[in-house]
């Protein structure tokens, strides 16, 4: 069986696995109008520069909406049901989704503080950029 | 915009079943077969041939290869859900321009392992949905309804009507894979698949097909004394991309309203085919077609009866969620229900009066926000 899905690094998103890999959170900021967007893309999303840097997100945000996936699109994620899987509404006012990693279901709700981590995967120089409930 | 002389003049529907392994080509040739004989139509007539894929080696100029059709027009709607709508779109406007005469539009599912369907999923935008152990659309709609729920005080009892009601009207369709009556308890206490998406919110995968054709007036009055006519008809795609803030429970469609209704009444509508991959994705679009304001959803489906008999008629074949969705001929099972029901050909469950039909079809979860694809038309019976 194939293992757990990770993400298949391109030449638009490298510096934000990069980023991760280091323990840094990275938005994409367009130089020409100073819009900030995830995910990555090729050009802003508001003024079509390509003209387009990083910059460090904070790593703290609020729960938007979030589910817990009894059924995952990759059963190799089947061991570790119920995932919470979540809209971040990060302090810099981007959306992002991800996972929370939280044993306690009860603690998650709307509104919720949470704060990045950064987690270990099968392949050494790839880290994923999940979420804690804050303390 | 208003369209004048676009008819819609025959269909084909394939029977469903739950995992058939019969080719695909095979479900799309039965279901144009089937709309040929309604239609009179000869192969040698289809100038134009749309289609609605999602997977390579389907390109639309190779399926019309196999199924030996030499074409003046082609295309593959590849816009998911909404591929029904937005490519009787396309074939209007290339029968506007009298480019073709005739256009055939075919979608359809199988489960025949022998061909190799590559899913063209893997877009870039996998790595930031897939890593997390995402499940999949169910995952996606069940953010949009826990939004839903959370802002407006949206209630399970009242999305639930929405499924509860379309299986009532499904015990009249003898194409529907679900007709077994289901109650608002077996709704709620259906398994959980992505907290708040229960089963019995998620369609059930299928085998099928199905087919729409569509012709100038002038040849359509040669086919038919049963003239539907294609009225107006809008798309939006991508509302709220640039927005990294976007407002989950709103989607395109509230622009496509505004489009249609500047054309049509709201009132003038007899019967509502609702693209309907989730409960409450009808109820989001019932809201922004204009129906009711935004969040009040809920006390609108609990203040209208939603069966072919009902003063709001929605999905009245039971739609995907009790019909089964044989893949991508969801997008087009709605139109052909609309064209059913206008023709008067909608037997047990035939709504009473049924001049006018609103369709709509929505595609391809958007990252954040709810869906990168939405459609809609009017079609109207003429005399």
């Amino acid at each position: 069986m194939a293992g757990k899905s990770l993400p298949k690094v391109n030449s638009i998103d490298r510096r934000f696995w990069q980023g991760a890999a280091e323990g840094k959170l990275l938005l994409q900021k367009c130089q020409k109008c100073a819009h900030r967007q995830f995910f990555p893309r090729p050009v802003c999303t508001r003024c079509f520069s390509t003209d387009l840097d990083w910059t460090p997100a904070s790593g703290r945000g609020e729960v938007h909406s979030f589910t817990l996936v009894r059924v995952p699109r990759n059963p190799a994620f089947s061991e570790e049901v119920p995932i919470c899987y979540a809209d971040i509404i990060l302090e810099e006012g981007v959306l992002m989704q991800s996972r929370i990693m939280e044993k306690d279901m009860e603690k998650v709700k709307i509104g919720t503080r949470v704060t990045v981590t950064f987690q270990d995967t099968d392949n050494p120089e790839i880290k994923l950029p999940v979420f804690e409930v804050a303390n | 915009m208003r369209r004048k002389k676009v008819c819609l003049v025959g269909y084909g529907s394939t029977e469903y079943s739950r995992k058939s392994e019969k080719p695909l080509l095979g479900f799309y040739s039965e279901a144009i077969n089937r709309a040929l004989e309604q239609t009179g139509l000869e192969k040698k007539d289809i100038q134009g041939f749309a289609l609605t894929t999602q997977a390579s080696p389907d390109n639309s100029p190779y399926v019309a290869e196999q199924l030996g059709l030499e074409l003046d027009w082609v295309l593959n709607a590849d816009y998911g859900g909404a591929g029904g709508v937005m490519g009787l779109r396309r074939a209007a406007d290339a029968i506007e321009a009298g480019h073709v005469d005739v256009a055939v539009l075919v979608g359809g599912n199988t489960f025949d392992r022998s061909v190799i369907h590559q899913r063209v999923l893997e877009y870039q935008r996998s790595n930031y949905v897939d890593v997390f152990g995402y499940g999949g659309p169910n995952s996606l709609f069940a953010l949009v309804q826990r939004r839903h729920m959370e802002a407006y005080g949206t209630g399970l009892e009242q999305i639930g009507k929405i499924a509860v009601s379309q299986r009532m009207n499904a015990s009249m369709n003898p194409q529907a894979l679900l007709r077994k009556p289901m109650n608002l308890e077996d709704y709620i206490n259906s398994r959980m698949i992505s907290d708040p998406i229960r089963l019995f919110d998620c369609v059930m995968p299928c085998s099928g097909a199905e087919c729409v054709v569509v012709t100038s007036e002038e040849r359509a009055k040669k086919i038919t004394d049963k003239l539907v006519y294609l009225v107006t008809d809008a798309e939006k795609v991508n509302y709220q991309v640039g927005n990294m803030l976007p407002d989950k429970t709103t989607t395109g469609m509230k622009i496509v309203g505004d489009r249609l209704f500047s054309e049509v009444k709201r009132d003038q509508i007899d019967l509502f085919e609702i693209y309907d991959d989730y409960p409450i994705a009808v109820m989001i679009q019932i809201e922004d077609l204009g129906y009711c304001t935004k969040g009040e959803g809920g006390k609108f489906v609990d203040s209208h009866d939603m069966g072919f008999k009902g003063d709001f008629p929605v999905n009245t074949g039971g739609g995907q969620l009790s019909v089964g969705q044989a893949g991508l001929a969801g997008g087009y099972l709605h139109i052909v229900e609309a064209l059913r029901q206008l023709r008067g050909e909608a037997g047990p469950r035939q709504v009473a009066k049924a001049e006018r039909a609103l369709v709509t079809g929505i595609g391809w979860l958007a990252y954040g926000r709810n869906l990168t694809c939405t459609g809609g038309l009017v079609m109207e019976r003429r005399a």
